[in-house]
């Protein structure tokens, strides 16, 4: 076990808040901000549907499917980035929750 | 007992036997096996599984027939039970992993360090599972009704007997693997009829990308039957209903005691990410499929069935009547049906449609073996909930602590035993349909679990008092705000009983946070631990220092 300085462990937390914030605000545009204006989406249409109705059927679902794997492939990189080691995580929770 | 019988019910014996098989390869010999499936599944098998447990009856039966029904307004259960899993997986999924218990009820009792705490959340685990597990006998039922040209009600007594079997017969560890069994069947036995009914109506195998020009037709077809629009936005309920049902799922999702249970079972917060990642990959599958699904018997029964002489109806119609879930009355007395003297309930849709589009009866008994998978799979995962609230956290935890692992066993299968006994009889005479009855499950997770678990992992200030204060106010003002729109006819800008999460989170959000800064602040040890899941595994925080392992 070794000390590292509490700044380098900050701008680790900080690097992921920052990305979990930007995909929440996605998040919340593509289903909340569309429904909200829907009214104004249903004279566009897009392969078809009224652009409302393609957002809510498949336009939402497939951007929260994209971005849950780039938040797993970024989150990969920052961990990295900072010298975290899978194998080294997998020891450190291997029977963890068995001590009580 | 004709040929279409003996092939469903050929195929459904045949899935059962291959999940019965895995369960008895993989026999749970030890709790902490019952309990999460020892550690390390990989995300990409335990995306699987989280789909199997996720996808339910109300999901695989009942989603399309409340697309078709509802029109718009019915995209809010498609959205609210896919964007849950952001919240999960950004929000919640990798810390609980890294704080590390088996149970919800577990990680609230020692996060907020009060056997109260763990009480309340033992018994709200415990009310969420059991409403949601009403759902999923219901859906049995419907199926097994169909199969056996019987009531539905007789079906569901049917589908109780086969879950209190196979819940209480393994455990986690049994289920994990037959989870993925299940998920690969249920997907194949959903995707099957909608590729098919795609290539029939529209000449293209792919319905996501063939069932626009369907909707887009509608517009037309249903101004000449002078039916409300299909893709018309909030027709059947304010445009705040929406938003709040969205909202409720949503959060309901992120709140479930039986899906973060799921985040248990793998090794790491890296593995948690993934396993959000390919389980919303695994679950947006059906999800995409199920308004295609909608589009198309719409399409079918407005141009065949409407407008057909009442005595020459298809054939399929018939089996159907006979379980009560499809009521035709020649209500002018023209002998030629009219859409609205049809009434047909959301749960028999997707069940019916290989016969509405004559897929064969392969098809028909896949359909009935995946239906089976899905209710079987959710209903095993609720009550290894409930099992495990009652003999883990109520039981060992409050009562016995020094009770042995064999007698804890028999506790957590004997309350798996009572506990669908009791939803198979509220479900004899369900109170709503199968979404709306899982939608009041969700509103009692989001405005429960959902704020207490969000402040316990982000918020190291907040405490017992406030956590058990959120708890009540939530399950109070959900509970009380369902009860009194359902049966009241109360409502708040034309928000329905399936909307009533956003008002119990709010509140509970609420009173978490007030009750928390009235009251002293929760002991160091504790403060650090919240502190310390704001890193990966290998950094620790102690004394306000982070030391690398």
């Amino acid at each position: 076990m070794r000390q590292i300085d509490k700044k380098i462990a900050d701008s680790y937390f900080r690097e992921r808040v920052r990305l979990i914030v930007i995909f929440l605000i996605i998040w919340f545009i593509v289903s909340f901000g569309v429904v909200m204006f829907a009214e104004s989406f249903k004279n566009m249409t897009f392969n078809g549907f009224p652009f409302h109705y393609f957002m809510g059927a498949q336009g939402a679902v497939v951007t929260f499917i994209v971005l849950l794997f780039i938040n797993a492939k970024l989150s990969d990189s920052i961990d990295k980035k900072y010298g975290i080691s899978e194998e080294r995580n997998e020891q450190l929770s291997a029977g963890k929750t068995l001590d009580h | 007992m004709d040929t279409q019988f003996l092939v469903s019910l050929s195929i459904i014996i045949a899935s059962f036997a291959l999940y019965i098989g895995i369960a008895i390869y993989n026999k749970a010999k030890e709790t902490s096996d019952f309990y999460v499936a020892g550690r390390g599944i990989s995300p990409f098998s335990n995306g699987m599984a989280i789909a199997a447990d996720w996808m339910s009856a109300a999901s695989f039966i009942g989603m399309a027939g409340t697309i078709m029904l509802l029109g718009y307004d019915g995209l809010a259960y498609i959205m609210g039970w896919t964007g849950g899993y952001l919240l999960l997986t950004f929000l919640l999924a990798p810390q609980l992993r890294k704080y590390g218990r088996y149970t919800v009820p577990e990680f609230i009792g020692d996060r907020y360090e009060s056997h109260s705490a763990r009480l309340i959340a033992a018994i709200c685990t415990i009310i969420i599972s059991f409403v949601y597990s009403i759902g999923q006998l219901s859906g049995s039922g419907v199926v097994i009704g169909r199969l056996l040209e019987v009531d539905a009600r007789v079906g569901t007594m049917i589908g109780v007997v086969l879950i209190a079997f196979y819940a209480a017969f393994g455990g986690m560890k049994g289920i994990t693997w037959t989870q993925v069994a299940q998920y690969i069947i249920l997907i194949i036995a959903y995707l099957i009829p909608v590729v098919f009914m795609s290539l029939q109506l529209t000449g293209n195998p792919i319905p996501w990308l063939s069932y626009g020009k369907i909707v887009g037709q509608f517009q037309e077809l249903d101004q000449q039957l002078g039916i409300s629009q299909y893709a018309e936005p909030f027709l059947q309920g304010s445009k705040w209903q929406f938003l709040a049902l969205m909202f409720t799922l949503m959060a309901g999702t992120a709140g479930l005691p039986h899906v973060i249970v799921r985040f248990y079972t793998v090794s790491t917060m890296k593995a948690a990410r993934w396993s959000g990642a390919w389980a919303l990959l695994f679950i947006g599958l059906l999800y995409l499929s199920a308004p295609a699904y909608a589009a198309f018997s719409r399409f079918i029964l407005v141009k065949n069935v409407v407008g057909q002489k009442i005595t020459e109806l298809p054939a399929w119609t018939e089996k159907w009547i006979n379980t009560g879930k499809l009521q035709i009355a020649d209500a002018n007395g023209d002998g030629i049906l009219q859409w609205q003297e049809m009434v047909i309930s959301n749960d028999i849709v997707v069940m019916a449609t290989p016969e509405i589009a004559n897929l064969g009866m392969f098809v028909i008994g896949l359909v009935a073996a995946g239906a089976m998978a899905a209710a079987l799979s959710t209903a095993g995962g609720l009550m290894i909930a409930i099992s495990s609230s009652f003999a883990h956290d109520i039981y060992y935890r409050i009562l016995r602590p020094n009770a042995s692992e064999q007698n804890r066993l028999l506790v957590a299968r004997i309350s798996i035993a009572a506990a669908t006994v009791l939803a198979g009889l509220v479900a004899l005479n369900p109170p709503g349909v199968i979404t709306q009855i899982v939608a009041w499950a969700f509103a009692i997770a989001a405005s429960t679990f959902f704020p207490a678990l969000v402040l316990g992992v982000w918020w190291k200030r907040s405490n017992s008092a406030g956590a058990i204060a959120g708890m009540l106010v939530g399950l109070i003002v959900s509970l009380g705000y369902i009860l009194a729109a359902k049966y009241g006819g109360f409502s708040i800008a034309g928000i329905v009983d399936t909307g009533a999460g956003v008002f119990g989170a709010a509140a509970a959000l609420v009173a978490n946070v007030v009750v928390s800064l009235m009251t002293k602040e929760p002991s160091q040890a504790v403060q650090e631990e919240v502190y310390d899941l704001r890193y990966p595994e290998q950094m620790t925080y102690k004394d306000g220092q982070v030391w690398m392992r």
